[in-house]
């Protein structure tokens, strides 16, 4: 009986563990880009959590991850730059980008209660998220660019006309 | 032995006609009236504080969702629209909006619009967290957010809260181009 239920429990578990949904949306990601490893500077402007979702503790979980860029039209990510994350219980955490524009969270730093409240700075420049994230710690979950019906476009310090983003 | 394989016998038989009556469903030439609705032409400044507080792209703006919202702060309506642009929700967004809420749940809208208690709307006990909700409690019973909905529903909107409660929960407060999207 003890043998049966081993058995049971192991024929059950990779059953459980496969996601075909899941799998799927990572394999449309593709692979990595030429010359560059993994690692704080891959993917930019992907959907972060997708991957490092703490699914099987590899690749490492975050609970908050993105890619600022320098302009919309400028895929070019934007280093040095201070994301300022604010959640419903006022509890606020700074992270800085890296050289890809990447930034990223882990639980084990913060977790937010959503919803949650952005602001980016570089310098004398600030921008503020005008609206609540309420679940979605991936930027690229919604910010996809080109700017369109269901995407504001790419998270960006500047407009194309030297403007700051709404 | 034989009375060992009538019981099994049974215990299946019963097995399929339970689960046969677990998928019943409701009679499809079925049809409900709606008897009474809340006021549409008033619904504009619900129709907004609803975009505000649950229409990000990342909850009700997605189409995954059953209750799905359109607004400048999500989801656009129309292909050629963008979120803040055009600031304010379109008159068809609110429309949608307004369909998308009474269309949720028919008859409880149609009880609630007659007198039932708000609580009775799936839609309210989760935005109220009495019920479970992915996004958790969006607002409490009796606070802005809550009479906005709730007074409107009950057929005379209070404009005002409605107001402060998107106010309220818009980031850059005041400085929000949405702020002007909803007078008092």
């Amino acid at each position: 009986m003890k043998y049966a239920i081993f058995f049971g429990a192991f024929l059950i578990a990779p059953i459980l563990a496969c996601d075909p949904t899941h799998s799927d949306q990572v394999s449309a990601l593709g692979g990595e880009a030429p010359n560059v490893n993994e690692g704080p500077t891959h993917r930019p402007g992907e959907p972060c959590l997708r991957c490092h979702d703490g699914a099987f503790g590899d690749p490492e979980e975050f609970s908050v991850a993105g890619t600022i860029y320098r302009g919309a039209e400028d895929a070019t990510g934007a280093d040095g730059v201070t994301v300022i994350m604010t959640d419903a219980t006022g509890s606020t955490h700074t992270a800085l980008t890296n050289s890809a524009g990447n930034f990223y969270v882990t639980p084990g730093d913060w977790t937010p209660k959503y919803p949650m409240q952005a602001q980016i700075e570089s310098g004398s420049t600030k921008v503020p998220m005008l609206t609540l994230i309420s679940r979605d710690g991936a930027c690229s979950g919604c910010h996809v660019a080109p700017a369109s019906d269901d995407s504001p476009g790419r998270v960006v310090l500047t407009l194309d006309d030297g403007g700051t983003p709404p | 032995m034989r009375s060992r394989s009538m019981l099994v016998a049974c215990a299946i038989s019963g097995a399929l006609v339970s689960a046969a009556l677990g998928c019943s469903t409701p009679d499809s030439n079925g049809r409900f009236v709606q008897a009474k609705l809340p006021d549409e032409t008033t619904f504009a400044p619900v129709s907004i504080l609803l975009d505000v507080r649950c229409g990000s792209l990342d909850c009700h703006g997605n189409v995954a969702r059953n209750l799905r919202l359109y607004g400048s702060a999500g989801r656009r309506l129309s292909a050629s629209d963008q979120p803040f642009s055009p600031a304010c929700n379109t008159a068809s967004e609110v429309d949608q909006d307004f369909i998308s809420v009474v269309g949720l749940e028919p008859e409880q809208v149609s009880a609630v619009a007659s007198g039932a208690d708000p609580e009775t709307l799936t839609m309210m006990r989760k935005a109220r967290g009495t019920e479970a909700h992915k996004g958790e409690q969006i607002w409490s019973i009796g606070d802005d957010s809550d009479t906005c909905v709730t007074s409107w529903l009950e057929g005379s909107v209070d404009r005002s809260a409605c107001m402060r409660a998107v106010t309220a929960a818009l980031p850059n407060g005041a400085s929000n181009p949405l702020v002007g999207c909803v007078s008092p």
